[in-house]
C-alpha cells in the first residue's frame, strides 16, 4: 500500500510503497521518514503554486514528452478541447480525468484515468504505427524522415 | 425494446468527430439514437456506469466515450470508427 513519506532535511513528498534511497531534491541518503496523510496534504498544499492553469499544464506534458518516444498532438483544436475538458473534470469532479472515458467510481480504478495516464499500454497506441493516447492528447512521435501535417 | 444509445463526452474530441456520422447513420436507416452526455449529467453517467460489466470487456477494460450500445442485443462499439462500422452496428 502506497503512503507518504518526507525527507527530513528539503522536506520533499514522495508517495510510494516505499521511499527514494536519495532524496532527488536535496540529494541526502536515507533522508524520508514516513508521515500521515494529513501532514503530507497539508504541506503539499501550503506549498502549491496558487493557480495551475491550461498553459501551466500544456507546458507541463510539452516538457515531459520531450524526452519520450510520444509528444503532444500537434492540433491545437483538438488539444484545446480536450484541455478543457480535463480542467473542467478536474473542477467538477476533484481531479484530471481524460474527458474521453469516464470515471467508474472506484478510486483506483479512477486514479487509471487521470490526464497523463499510462498510455502506452493503450491498444490505441501499443504496437500502432501512428498510435495515440484513447483521447489522442498524446501521439506516437513520427520518425525523423515523417513529417507532421 | 430496443434502444440504441450513444455515450459521449462534451469536450471529447473524437464524440465530436462522430456527431455527423451519427446523424447521417439516423438519417439512412431510420433508427434513431439516443445521445447522453456523461461527464456533465450525473444521471447519464450513473446508467452508463451501470453497464460497466458489459461495456467495459468490450472497450480496454474501461468505461469510455464514446460508446455505441444496442440495449437489447448488448452489442457495443467504442471509439471513432468508420460509418460501415458503426452501421453494422445500428442495422443488427
Amino acid at each position: 500500500m502506497r503512503k507518504f513519506w518526507r525527507c527530513y532535511v528539503c522536506n520533499d513528498i514522495h508517495y510510494g510503497i516505499k521511499p527514494p534511497d536519495v532524496c532527488p531534491t536535496c540529494k541526502v541518503k536515507n533522508a524520508y521518514v514516513l508521515i500521515s496523510t494529513h501532514e503530507a496534504k497539508t504541506i503539499c498544499g501550503a506549498s502549491a503554486e496558487a493557480g495551475f492553469g491550461k498553459d501551466d499544464f500544456l507546458t507541463a506534458i510539452q516538457e515531459f514528452s520531450k524526452n519520450n518516444e510520444f509528444m503532444v498532438n500537434p492540433d491545437p483544436a483538438k488539444v484545446g478541447l480536450l484541455l478543457e475538458g480535463i480542467f473542467n473534470n478536474e473542477h467538477n469532479h476533484g481531479l484530471k480525468y481524460c474527458p474521453c472515458r469516464l470515471m467508474a467510481k472506484d478510486f483506483d480504478e479512477d486514479l487509471k484515468i487521470v490526464c497523463p495516464c499510462n498510455f502506452l499500454i493503450h491498444e490505441t497506441y501499443k504496437g500502432v504505427d501512428k498510435g495515440e493516447c484513447w483521447c489522442g492528447l498524446f501521439i506516437k512521435r513520427p520518425k525523423t524522415s515523417e513529417v507532421i501535417p | 425494446m430496443k434502444k440504441y444509445l450513444m455515450f459521449f463526452g462534451r469536450e471529447c474530441p473524437h464524440c465530436k468527430a462522430m456527431m455527423p456520422i451519427v446523424d447521417k447513420l439516423e438519417k439512412e436507416t431510420g433508427i434513431s439514437i439516443e445521445r447522453l452526455e456523461v461527464w456533465h449529467d450525473e444521471k447519464n453517467a450513473d446508467l452508463m456506469r451501470s453497464y460497466r460489466p458489459i461495456l467495459a470487456p468490450k472497450c480496454g477494460g474501461q468505461l469510455r466515450v464514446p460508446t455505441f450500445f444496442n440495449t437489447e442485443t448488448n452489442d457495443a462499439v467504442c471509439g471513432e470508427v468508420e460509418y460501415e462500422k458503426l452501421k453494422e452496428w445500428g442495422t443488427k
